[in-house]
């Protein structure tokens, strides 16, 4: 016979890689399954989107975190203005109205969110910054001494060091500087870093890239087999392995564009209403991007476990579901536990760490950042003249939760190539034994 | 080609010979065979048929046998069958919702009161044996109804056999009522098989008094109903699933999504913006919340229970009546 | 050993010949067991060219010989050649066969323009090659006006042709067609018939197999007789019946005076028995069936009876399995 075939064999596989590509995107194109599936995902991240939004929406209450627009002797000044102006605080009948010529009282307002953090959050090991807005400590009168309680020979600065031995920051602030700090301007980029983290982790690399392939890529070659339509297939002159990769290209030709696209929205939306001077927060694109990436790849590896469950045996998916669960408990661990050694046994684990390089790449001062939150201007230490709320900044329980170190101990960058490289590794050795089963196997 | 005279009536018993005969019977005197030795040439068609001239069962003794069908399969062969990994996850299952149970009798046994009081009958435990989630209701009570649920309904379609079913005198919603029963029956036996077997082992092991029965039963008995409403909930979602698909296992993973994947989502939102509200969709703590106000265990939500209560009962509303909807207009074919 | 069925009536080809020159089809002492079931046991068989029809009951390993061929299954005993070369794992020799699997579903929402083109690109044709080749082998098998239209909307006998279309995209030199006829109406059954006498007529080897006798008579007069997993009879149909001249045959005569033609019919002495089911049809038995066929014309003619109708019930394949299996059932 003749005919005009393949001139190489590359181009034969081509052709028949698209060709069984093509056919597994048409067939999953016209199942209503699909669709609901892809539909349910959209929504339940558009959920997630809802809250966020309406969260950018809506001021965060502000807080007096030094206490100073409190008039505690009832004299019509508040605390914050009489301190500055060295009259006595707990004295009614001492107070700058008695002045020469006399000052008006300052309305109480202008003491809330007076003193924003004015801080450099690059990861230095130990750096000076701050800067006391307010003057209550720069104009105040109080000696040169107590204006350098840090004793870091600076007056009215805020020193940070790192702390090697428990891995955290250390805030050593003067008195009066950057104590009142804005709750809504912490509190949103807090909160949209959480977002970005938590969407990318939870909800895209767990949520739709575990229940996605398990609806869609367990029944890849099963089905065909149950059905019996995948005579068909095995009778042409094509591998069995082959058949196996093809149809997981097609299974990827839908749900790799589908990530794409979720992750563009999610990126355009979030970069537009969060928080910050610019129009769009362009330097996100960079997490969206890591989430992205850890997305295909969750969903190529997965697609893999499940096709390969779903060969193996006829009932792959009660294999699969506790796969499931167990990638449940290893995406907990992850946020909580990211160095745990029980998560280099997972996917969920090996992705999540690139969403939480490509964070940190982005966003090097996380660390400093998520300290800053806890001390919330002084009020959470011990040893803070005000203790009126012993609270974190709202948004750091949040950013918190959803952040979590490198567990590989390797910088962002590594981090990132090695994970991808093993999820890569996995996808191929999970295809290669399913090829294995699938060649080995004797279809009815 | 002996029976010559057998009187043809409505109460004959239908044989393959008689009928011959009847048809043949007109004419009889002009069939005859030449008797000469011959070997046997084989006889092909040999059937009996035997009428049955029994009255029909009443409804409920049908419905009863299609129950026992389904739920004999766990134990027996002969009926319905189940898997053999979907009988062995629920022995698994229902030997791991006995930790507590073990280890009542083992503290019992050692004497601990401080270590009996962590796992003993209590509110807290009551709660937790039926509506904790880990493990309990993100490893194994999801996964088992999940499992059971899986082809129970979609297979009949896809198989053609609900067709063996509807071509006898049974009513479509007693066949899916029967169903539902069975499936929430084993549920039950798992969930509130064990949940007994806790209560009674306190009592036995601790020789507890009637007081203290008497203080402990309306509790004993708040949490059974709530194992019923989780029982019946996942079920309700789950039958709903398997009569909208043909696959055996989209619903099981349609199920697991459901119950796992809005949990997710409402601690994503709870995680990022402190709002427990989300947890409406999520059936699981719906539930769970319900049975915290009802137990009065320590309640983990910040909405009002009602609230839950109302997205209980909306998720059985919308399951049932997705349910009935699809089985009235059930096709009989193979799908 | 092996025995050759080949239509060419050549000497039988028993040797292994090395791979150009290799029968299309050979198995030796080929078996398949599931357990401690056996679904085919030592069969022997080698083809090459003309239409060969597998006949036997169901369950009698028909659809298990055609799948180890395929490599679907996995022979336990024996080899299986297919162009010489074993197909198991090993998909090269497919390039030259076309399949129709007996399992009647097929990919309801494709049209059976795409599904056959689909199917030829998986031969290595281009989009352009596949879709002419589509064109034409749909033409083939009459369904050019309808291939538009999607396979689930099919009938039966569409359906089936829709297969056949698809395994001859390639212009295989092997088609195999497990139970082409199932389920299908006359119309359509002629027109499939008509189908795979062409492919005959081409110079290709076709296997089809059925459980109707009639069917496959009126395709091919090659038979391999299959019964439970064993190769029962191999070769030319008539020849095959020949050999049951020893073993009782019934005919079934249809005549205007039954009783009349029975008189004269009881002379010869290859008769030993008769029936009549009514006036006008004579049934007898015979253990010589070609010694009787070859006087009852002259009793015919002689006596001047007026026959219409000479049936065979005894020729169906129930009876010759049965004969074969052992005589009396």
């Amino acid at each position: 016979m003749a005919k005009g075939r393949g001139e190489t064999i590359w181009t034969a596989l081509d052709r028949k890689a698209t060709a069984i590509a093509e056919f597994t995107m048409r067939q999953y194109r016209t199942r209503i399954s699909t669709w609901v599936v892809l539909g349910v995902g959209f929504l339940s991240i558009s959920v997630v989107l809802l809250f966020y939004i309406d969260a950018m929406n809506t001021e965060i209450e502000a807080i007096d975190n030094d206490g100073d627009s409190f008039d505690s002797d009832g004299d019509g000044y508040v605390d914050g203005q009489e301190f500055k102006l060295g009259t006595d605080v707990y004295d009614e009948f001492s107070h700058p109205g008695l002045f020469n010529p006399p000052i008006q009282p300052e309305p109480a307002s202008m003491y809330i969110n007076e003193d924003d953090y004015d801080w450099d959050y690059s990861d230095a090991r130990s750096v000076s910054t701050g800067y006391d807005d307010d003057g209550d400590c720069r104009e105040s009168q109080l000696l040169e001494s107590q204006k350098d309680t840090n004793n870091d020979g600076i007056p009215c600065n805020i020193r940070i060091v790192f702390n090697s031995l428990t891995g955290e920051y250390q805030i050593f602030a003067d008195y009066g500087v950057d104590e009142d700090p804005d709750e809504d301007r912490y509190g949103k980029e807090a909160q949209h870093r959480a977002f970005v983290l938590a969407i990318g982790k939870l909800g895209f690399v767990f949520l739709l890239s575990i229940f996605i392939p398990l609806f869609l890529a367990t029944g890849l070659i099963r089905d065909e087999m149950t059905s019996g339509t995948m005579h068909y297939m095995t009778a042409k002159p094509i591998a069995r392995g082959e058949i196996f990769l093809y149809r997981m290209l097609g299974y990827l030709g839908i749900v790799w564009p589908y990530m794409l696209v979720m992750c563009v929205l999610m990126a355009l939306i979030s970069g537009l209403l969060g928080p910050g001077d610019q129009f769009f927060r362009f330097a996100d694109l960079g997490v969206w991007f890591s989430v992205l990436i850890a997305a295909l790849l969750a969903t190529l590896v997965y697609g893999m476990l499940f096709s390969f469950l779903g060969v193996l045996w006829k009932y792959g998916i009660i294999l699969a579901l506790p796969i499931a669960a167990w990638e449940l408990g290893m995406a907990l661990l992850s946020m909580s536990v990211p160095e745990s050694t029980f998560l280099r046994m997972s996917i969920v684990g090996w992705s999540m760490s690139i969403i939480d390089s490509g964070a940190l790449l982005v966003w090097p001062d996380m660390d400093m950042f998520t300290q800053a939150g806890s001390w919330a201007g002084g009020s959470n230490e011990g040893d803070s003249f005000f203790s009126f709320e012993s609270e974190a900044l709202p948004g750091h329980g949040a950013l918190e939760w959803a952040q979590s170190d490198l567990g590989l101990g390797m910088g962002p960058y590594p981090t990132i190539i090695v994970s991808m490289m093993v999820l890569l590794a996995q996808a191929a050795f999970f295809w290669f034994i399913g090829q294995l089963v699938f060649k080995s196997k004797e279809i009815e | 080609m002996s029976e010559e005279d057998v009187p043809i009536e409505a109460s004959t018993p239908v044989t393959g010979q008689s009928r011959m005969d009847a048809a043949w019977g007109s004419e009889s005197d002009s069939v005859a065979s030449v008797a000469r030795p011959s070997t046997q040439t084989g006889q092909v068609f040999e059937q009996v048929y035997k009428p049955w001239n029994g009255t029909l069962n009443p409804r409920w003794m049908r419905n009863w046998a299609i129950f026992r069908h389904h739920l004999l399969g766990i134990f027996r062969k002969g009926h319905r069958p189940w898997g053999v990994p979907t009988k062995l996850f629920l022995i698994f299952v229902f030997i791991a919702s006995m930790t507590d149970v073990a280890l009542t009798l083992l503290f019992a046994i050692l004497g601990e009161p401080g270590l009996y009081e962590l796992w003993g009958v209590g509110r807290n435990n009551l709660y937790a044996h039926v509506l904790g989630f880990f493990p309990r209701n993100m490893l194994f009570y999801p996964l088992v109804a999940a499992l059971l649920v899986g082809g129970v309904i979609s297979e009949d379609r896809s198989n053609g056999t609900s067709a063996l079913y509807f071509s006898r005198p049974i009513n479509r919603f007693d066949y899916v009522g029967m169903k539902y029963l069975a499936v929430a029956s084993i549920q039950a036996l798992i969930i509130l098989g064990t949940l007994m077997l806790y209560y009674f082992a306190d009592i036995l092991s601790m020789g507890r008094g009637w007081s203290w029965i008497i203080d402990t039963f309306p509790m004993f008995l708040t949490t059974m109903f709530c194992g019923v409403l989780l029982i019946v909930t996942y079920t309700s979602i789950g039958l709903a699933l398997s009569s909208v698909s043909r696959g055996k296992f989209f619903p099981g993973i349609a199920l697991l999504a459901i119950i796992l994947g809005t949990k997710t989502l409402a601690a994503i939102v709870e995680g990022l913006f402190d709002k427990s509200i989300l947890y409406l969709i999520s059936p699981y703590d719906s539930i769970a919340h319900v049975g915290q106000a009802l137990i009065g265990a320590n309640m983990m939500y910040e909405h009002p229970w009602v609230w839950s209560l109302v997205s209980v009962l909306a998720f059985n509303a919308i399951s049932l009546y997705v349910l009935s909807v699809r089985v009235s207009s059930m096709e009989v074919t193979r799908e | 050993m092996i025995p050759d069925v080949s239509q060419t009536g050549e000497a039988v080809e028993q040797q292994w010949v090395p791979q150009p020159k290799a029968p299309v089809v050979m198995l030796n002492n080929v078996g398949k067991t599931y357990g401690r079931y056996q679904a085919l046991g030592g069969v022997s068989l080698a083809l090459s060219g003309g239409v060969t029809g597998i006949l036997g009951l169901n369950g009698a390993g028909k659809s298990t010989l055609f799948k180890l061929l395929m490599g679907k299954l996995r022979a336990t005993q024996g080899e299986v050649r297919l162009f010489g070369t074993n197909p198991w794992k090993n998909p090269a020799p497919y390039a030259r066969v076309g399949y129709v699997p007996e399992n009647e579903s097929l990919h309801d929402w494709m049209t059976a323009f795409d599904f056959v083109t689909t199917f030829a690109r998986l031969h290595g044709l281009t989009r352009d090659e596949a879709k002419r080749e589509a064109e034409r082998v749909l033409e083939f098998v009459g369904l050019t006006d309808v291939m538009h239209k999607k396979i689930g909307r099919y009938s039966k006998g569409m359906r089936q042709r829709a297969k056949i279309a698809h395994a001859l995209v390639n212009d295989p030199e092997l088609i195999i067609l497990d139970e082409p006829l199932q389920g299908c109406d006359p119309l359509a059954r002629t027109t499939i018939m008509n189908v795979i006498r062409e492919l005959g007529r081409m110079g290709r080897t076709v296997l089809l197999s059925s459980h109707i006798l009639s069917e496959i008579e009126r395709i091919t007069e090659q038979i391999v007789i299959l019964h439970q997993g064993r190769l029962l009879a191999i070769g030319n149909l008539h020849a095959i019946r020949e050999q049951l001249d020893n073993i009782p045959h019934t005919i079934e005569l249809e005549c205007s005076d039954a009783k009349a033609l029975a008189r004269d019919v009881l002379s010869l002495d290859s008769v030993h028995g008769l029936q009549f089911p009514s006036t006008t049809k004579l049934r007898i038995f015979t253990h010589h069936l070609g010694e009787f066929h070859k006087h009852l014309p002259k009793i015919v003619v002689e006596n001047n009876h007026d026959v219409m109708n000479i049936n065979n019930p005894d020729d169906d394949l129930q009876t010759i399995l049965g004969y074969l299996t052992g005589g009396a059932r």
